[in-house]
């Protein structure tokens, strides 16, 4: 195990590294990676733009803070400058930014244009979310190399899987990350665990509680798992609404439920892996 | 009716959110689903609680 008495596990790494989180490869090119920093860069982009291309101005809409004339003129000018508050593709600043530039269009025409629907914008919109969430991860993997870099010795164990794929895993198929760091029957019985209450919200609003264009502020959250809502996005939510589902609102609270409690699960999954070369003290004075 | 169906409801999806809760200081599903089940409960007598608190309002405040 990597050492010991100097290291402390709740000691984060400074508000540096996390700002330079927000842009992919930064971190990588900092440590020195080039190529991955590369790649972590232009995976995002191509994902992001993937999804711009056809929902274009409607992520405006969909922002938690919609800079519209009715809002804040803070607002707009920082959608103007490509700083529109939409979570969560603000992770992967760069491309929010550049897709923002290209279409922030604050007139009457422009703001009708947020409003109206496009063909396969549920698509769109998860995979635009996708760029950020896999921003996220890509600074995840930095922040674990950097924690290597501090606090791991030469002798350190290396762990069962990179801790930040244990976490984007975990947002694909939740307790996938627990299997691959090795906690597998803890890694099912939390993964069914978030499947069955996204399940459950999903048969209550008969497949239309994940559906970013109507509930664009719990979408945030339901994106957290992002299985469910790749899922939602394909099947569930082009579908057409053939009257108000009584229990509309239970559907939407409980896929969002579902998304919060995959957020542990990620943040689970990463500790285990993490664990594995940096043990807690108490833990680690138990052993001895 | 409605309660029953709050309740159907509402005591699995506490369940389900427990396991992942207590599932964080545990490494094995056996342990998690032991813990889960004790806190459950507690959250069980907590909404018991709430529930009770919310309706002692409703008498003396008339809300």
């Amino acid at each position: 195990m990597a050492s010991s008495t100097t290291t402390n596990p709740t000691r984060g790494l400074g508000w540096a590294p996390f700002l330079l989180g927000f842009v992919p490869g930064l971190l990588q090119l900092q440590l020195g990676q080039k190529k991955r920093a590369a790649v972590a860069f232009g995976s995002c982009l191509v994902l992001f733009f993937a999804g711009w291309i056809l929902i274009r101005e409607r992520l405006f809409y969909w922002a938690l803070l919609t800079p519209d004339e009715t809002g804040s003129e803070v607002l707009r000018i920082a959608a103007h400058f490509g700083l529109p508050l939409t979570l969560p593709e603000i992770l992967n600043l760069p491309a929010n930014a550049l897709g923002a530039i290209l279409c922030f269009d604050g007139s009457a025409t422009g703001e009708r244009l947020w409003r109206m629907p496009r063909d396969f914008e549920h698509l769109g919109g998860f995979l635009t979310g996708a760029s950020g969430m896999l921003a996220a991860f890509w600074s995840a993997a930095a922040h674990w190399e950097l924690r290597l870099l501090r606090d791991g010795g030469e002798t350190s164990p290396k762990p069962p899987c990179n801790p930040a794929l244990c976490a984007g895993l975990s947002w694909l198929v939740p307790g996938w990350g627990h299997t691959r760091a090795g906690q597998k029957d803890k890694g099912l019985l939390m993964g069914a665990a978030v499947a069955v209450v996204f399940a459950l919200g999903l048969a209550f609003s008969h497949g239309h509680a994940v559906d970013r264009a109507t509930y664009s502020v719990w979408w945030i959250g339901q994106n957290l798992f992002g299985g469910g809502s790749l899922f939602a996005a394909l099947v569930t939510g082009p579908m057409r609404m053939e009257g108000m589902p009584p229990n509309l609102d239970l559907g939407v609270v409980l896929c969002t439920v579902a998304g919060l409690m995959n957020l542990v699960v990620m943040v689970d999954a990463y500790t285990v892996a993490e664990r594995a070369v940096f043990p807690l003290k108490q833990r680690q004075e138990a052993v001895a | 009716m409605s309660l029953l169906f709050r309740l159907v409801v509402y005591v699995p999806v506490l369940f389900l959110i427990a396991i992942v809760v207590v599932g964080q200081h545990h490494t094995t599903a056996r342990d998690t689903v032991r813990a889960a089940v004790v806190r459950t409960g507690r959250w069980v007598i907590w909404s018991v609680v709430l529930i009770v608190c919310m309706l002692a309002f409703d008498l003396v405040i008339g809300w």
